[in-house]
């Protein structure tokens, strides 16, 4: 058995290229601050947008009429009532404009699914086995990419749901969180989105194939402006991408903005 | 967790780009004869590519008919081997040997620690009188991230067969310098590069900041706890797509993007595909066993379900069974496939395999 050496001259740390690269691109390094203020510099965000985009369906529920960076949003529902299927949704516009997302905690991820929700697969990383290490894995995303969708094993603990509010609202990242119900994330996030009930259509006994599930869902939250809105989507339409119900199209129309609703191909071929 | 097992094919007159570019068409030219053996190959740096093990195993009929149809196929001086991992698949090219599953670390055990490509670390290593990967493994884990940082940490992983590869081993820019000796242009691939140039000449601010925290979590977790979805074609909805360490040679490639494969359910696909389908029992209005005939048809209405043994649930719709007989040469597997909705709202995607059902995926 080899044994370990105790006189093992003390060296610094080899570092990694990918720590080397950062430090060429980063002259100004925080170790070479005065101390005491090396504590409270934080790196800041390249200008980028205050927004990111969600799918075209999904406007209506956001106050901004899209993920607002630095902001906790919860996506809550009944197990297998498609809160998956609405917060893998969040991801899809957000990828396909070149963003890095991360999917933490989700355990066995239907990738045929959020490719079809319209997910661009080469910017989404999935962390499904976090085990305890959610919180710290999840944290640690937040530095790293734009959305970070986490489902927790269980009710969060309040420092924890704090802590990583507070990592999001520092690195202009948006937080979404995967629950049962809202209560489980202590404190509520900025926006609450929870699915009520649910339909599948298309399906008989023993006929036809799952072909669409209609599914309320409610908007609430701090960020709603006092707006609790509720509206009815496809989750997902026949294509397997989220759409809008004829009744959402028409209510939307009649609003500020024609614009939004389901794309010309989104919408399911009969209501 | 289990390394994925990979293919490598190693030529070494190809490693070396010369003043006009003649190493890049020949390394372009393997890859595609490789490909027309084996889907899914992977150019991993000049002179080296890569593909998963499996499945052309399964299809060969062993890993050696793997080695001997790509060994025919290439036509260049180079030789083939298999291991887990890729750093073990390139040294086991190297020897072309065919390293058996599970055993990488003994393999890697009699290598030179310069092997790993880490100067400062091996000549600190070799100092210290370990000179063979498998004296750095017999190392305690927590001693070598304590004194040599988390790069040698990952070293370590590798040598004790943790982990599948090290930073650095692929060169990133590859497929961009094979389609420049395609004569394509470089910047109009079907995809665009996975690092953007940046200020600095190298990755973007945006990529490095997202590439060093996926690093730091697959240190907090494992290298294979940071993954990334590629589609493949395939009928179940645990073949049609792979999820593949970030960084892998598999994540890196294209994908064949889903292609359709005759028998796949239409979408939506389910959002949660068990990893561990659980098992479950079906019963008629009468309780007796719902099962499937001979002719691929329900015998009776289903009514009620339970999963692994829990309370009976009240079905409300089912569609099915859509009889599925797997690849033609595979005969030990037939299934049956049903989508079913429960009386709370809920959708789940069973099968039936000898009479047993199973829950396959839940449409969360």
């Amino acid at each position: 058995m080899f044994a370990f050496p105790a006189e093992i001259p003390t060296e610094k740390p080899l570092e990694s290229p990918a720590e080397k690269a950062v430090e060429k691109s980063a002259p100004l390094r925080s170790r070479e601050l005065p101390v005491g203020l090396a504590d409270r510099v934080r790196p800041t965000t390249p200008v980028a947008g205050r927004l990111l985009p969600v799918p075209a369906p999904l406007v209506p529920l956001f106050p901004d009429g899209a993920l607002r960076r630095g902001t906790t949003t919860t996506v809550a529902g009944e197990p297998g009532h498609g809160a998956t299927t609405l917060a893998l949704a969040l991801l899809a516009a957000v990828s396909q404009a070149g963003s890095w997302c991360a999917a933490v905690g989700l355990p066995d991820p239907g990738v045929v699914a959020a490719a079809e929700l319209g997910i661009d697969l080469r910017r989404v990383v999935f962390v499904p086995h976090p085990g305890r290490g959610w919180a710290e894995a999840a944290g640690d995303l937040l530095r790293g990419v734009d959305v970070v969708l986490v489902r927790p094993p269980g009710r969060a603990r309040g420092t924890v749901a704090r802590h990583l509010a507070a990592r999001a609202r520092d690195r202009q990242a948006a937080l979404v969180v995967l629950v049962e119900r809202g209560s489980d994330w202590p404190q509520g996030g900025d926006l609450a989105l929870t699915v009520g009930d649910v339909e599948w259509q298309g399906i008989g006994q023993g006929h036809g194939h799952l072909q669409r599930r209609r599914a309320e869902v409610r908007v609430s939250g701090r960020r709603s402006a006092g707006r609790d809105a509720e509206c009815t989507l496809w989750l997902p339409a026949d294509s397997g991408v989220v759409a809008a119900t004829a009744a959402t199209v028409a209510k939307t129309a009649k609003g500020e903005d024609g614009s939004v609703g389901a794309g010309p191909d989104n919408g399911p071929k009969a209501a | 967790m289990e390394l994925e097992r990979l293919v490598v094919i190693w030529c070494p007159l190809l490693q070396q780009e010369g003043g006009r570019g003649e190493e890049a068409r020949r390394f372009v030219q393997v890859v595609a004869r490789a490909g027309e053996i084996c889907p899914w190959v992977h150019p991993i740096r000049l002179g080296v590519c890569a593909l998963p093990a499996r499945g052309p195993a399964r299809f060969f009929g062993g890993e050696e008919m793997v080695v001997r149809h790509l060994v025919e196929a290439v036509e260049e001086d180079g030789s083939v081997g298999v291991a887990d991992g890729l750093f073990g698949a390139i040294l086991a090219a190297r020897s072309q040997l065919i390293v058996p599953a599970g055993e990488v670390a003994q393999f890697l055990a009699p290598w030179s620690v310069a092997t790993l490509a880490r100067p400062e670390l091996a000549v600190t290593l070799q100092r210290l009188g370990v000179t063979t990967l498998g004296q750095f493994a017999a190392l305690p884990a927590p001693h070598v991230s304590d004194r040599f940082g988390a790069d040698a940490a990952a070293c370590h992983r590798l040598c004790r067969g943790e982990s599948g590869e090290l930073a650095g081993v692929r060169d990133r820019a590859i497929d961009r310098r094979l389609r420049v000796a395609r004569g394509e242009d470089p910047d109009q691939g079907s995809e665009p590069p996975p690092f953007q140039p940046g200020f600095f000449g190298g990755a973007s601010a945006a990529e490095t900041r997202a590439a060093l925290s996926f690093a730091r979590v697959q240190e907090r977790l494992g290298v294979d706890a940071v993954l990334v979805g590629r589609l493949r074609g395939g009928r179940d909805p645990s073949e049609q797509a792979a999820l593949v360490p970030w960084g892998s040679p598999e994540a890196e490639g294209p994908g064949t993007g889903g292609a359709p494969w005759p028998g796949r359910l239409p979408p939506p696909s389910p959002t949660r595909v068990l990893g561990v389908p659980q098992r479950a029992e079906m019963v008629d209005a009468t309780g007796r066993a719902v099962v499937v005939s001979g002719r691929g048809l329900l015998e009776s209405e289903v009514d009620r379900l339970s999963v692994e043994g829990g309370p009976w649930q009240p079905v409300v719709a089912w569609a099915g069974p859509w009889p599925v007989t797997e690849r033609w040469w595979s005969v030990r597997r037939r299934r049956a496939r049903l989508q079913m909705v429960m009386a709370d709202g809920t959708a789940r995607l069973l099968y039936n395999e000898r009479t047993q059902w199973w829950v396959e995926a839940l449409y969360d």
